[in-house]
């Protein structure tokens, strides 16, 4: 059966690769601070603000601000809809990956 | 962009914070020495100065990496979790009185680490050359007949002190993977730091 176009379309939102990073590892733990998203991704302290604000208006991601030994924290999570689509996300680029093998044997 | 690095970055980043086993470490060969009396070390005061010195710097190493590296919350998957902490705790506790029970001529201390380090790291983050050759040659050590009446407390103390060694050195080596993994991900430069 072949695949439509529209289940190997790729979701923008999360195919920016900054955003990609992000969401990968939110989807390995429960929650991660913003200094660890830093280290982990790789991206610069704006940039990452910037791609988290885009996350977390589009509802895939849930930011907590709160305070550590008087010190400000950014804690991100998942919410169950960022679950869903970066696990679909990643399910599609690997069929696309399947797809594109088989075309190369062929 | 490489999945399987970013994922295991995250779900390894609280085992690999090495530098936290030098407190624990430090204390059991501290704990060694002043049960032995050996020295300096048959002080009291020189005991309790250890334990408020590894107190500190388990606070402070804590706040170093919570400074550099951030937090992860890691995934509950809660029943595994406990069963691992209570394997772990048993084996830690009741290896050395097994072993002593039954009389055999080890140093159950050192075996029973041994085995449960080697069992730990490789559930938890699979077992890494440096896990295998320190924690091999505890075991290689702790099943030697060398050391006597095992149950003796001197072949427990010295047990101690080489566990705790052995603790610490992993911890180094940990720390080492840690700070590798992440200067990895800053070499890389491969996420994009333009805005869309």
């Amino acid at each position: 059966m072949s695949e439509t176009s529209d289940d190997l379309s790729l979701d923008r939102l999360i195919h920016e690769p900054g955003r990609l990073a992000i969401l990968t590892v939110l989807s390995s733990v429960e929650a991660a601070d913003f200094v660890f998203l830093q280290r982990a991704t790789g991206l610069t302290k704006g940039n990452l603000s910037s791609h988290l604000s885009k996350l977390d208006e589009a509802g895939l991601v849930r930011i907590v601000k709160r305070f550590v030994r008087k010190k400000p924290n950014t804690n991100v999570e998942l919410t169950p809809e960022g679950e869903r689509r970066i696990a679909d996300h990643w399910d599609r680029l690997e069929r696309l990956k399947g797809l594109a093998q088989s075309s190369a044997e062929e | 962009m490489e999945r399987e690095q970013l994922e295991k970055t995250a779900v390894h980043y609280p085992y690999l914070r090495g530098l936290l086993a030098l407190p624990l470490g430090f204390m059991l060969i501290m704990s060694g020495l002043g049960n032995m009396e050996w020295g300096p070390f048959r002080q009291e005061a020189l005991f309790v100065g250890s334990v408020v010195l590894a107190l500190g710097g388990y606070v402070l190493i804590t706040r170093y990496y919570e400074k550099n590296y951030g937090s992860v919350t890691p995934k509950k998957r809660a029943a595994r979790v406990i069963v691992g902490n209570v394997a772990t705790l048993l084996g830690l506790a009741g290896g050395p009185i097994l072993i002593d029970a039954l009389n055999l001529p080890f140093n159950g201390l050192a075996v029973s680490w041994a085995l449960v380090a080697l069992v730990y790291y490789s559930v938890a983050i699979g077992l890494r050359l440096h896990h295998v050759l320190i924690w091999g040659a505890v075991l290689v050590l702790g099943l030697l007949p060398i050391w006597g009446d095992p149950a003796t407390s001197d072949s427990v103390n010295v047990g101690l002190i080489v566990v705790g060694t052995a603790i610490m050195m992993t911890g180094l080596f940990d720390h080492r993977v840690l700070v590798r993994m992440f200067e990895s991900r800053e070499t890389n430069g491969e996420m994009s730091n333009v805005r869309d």
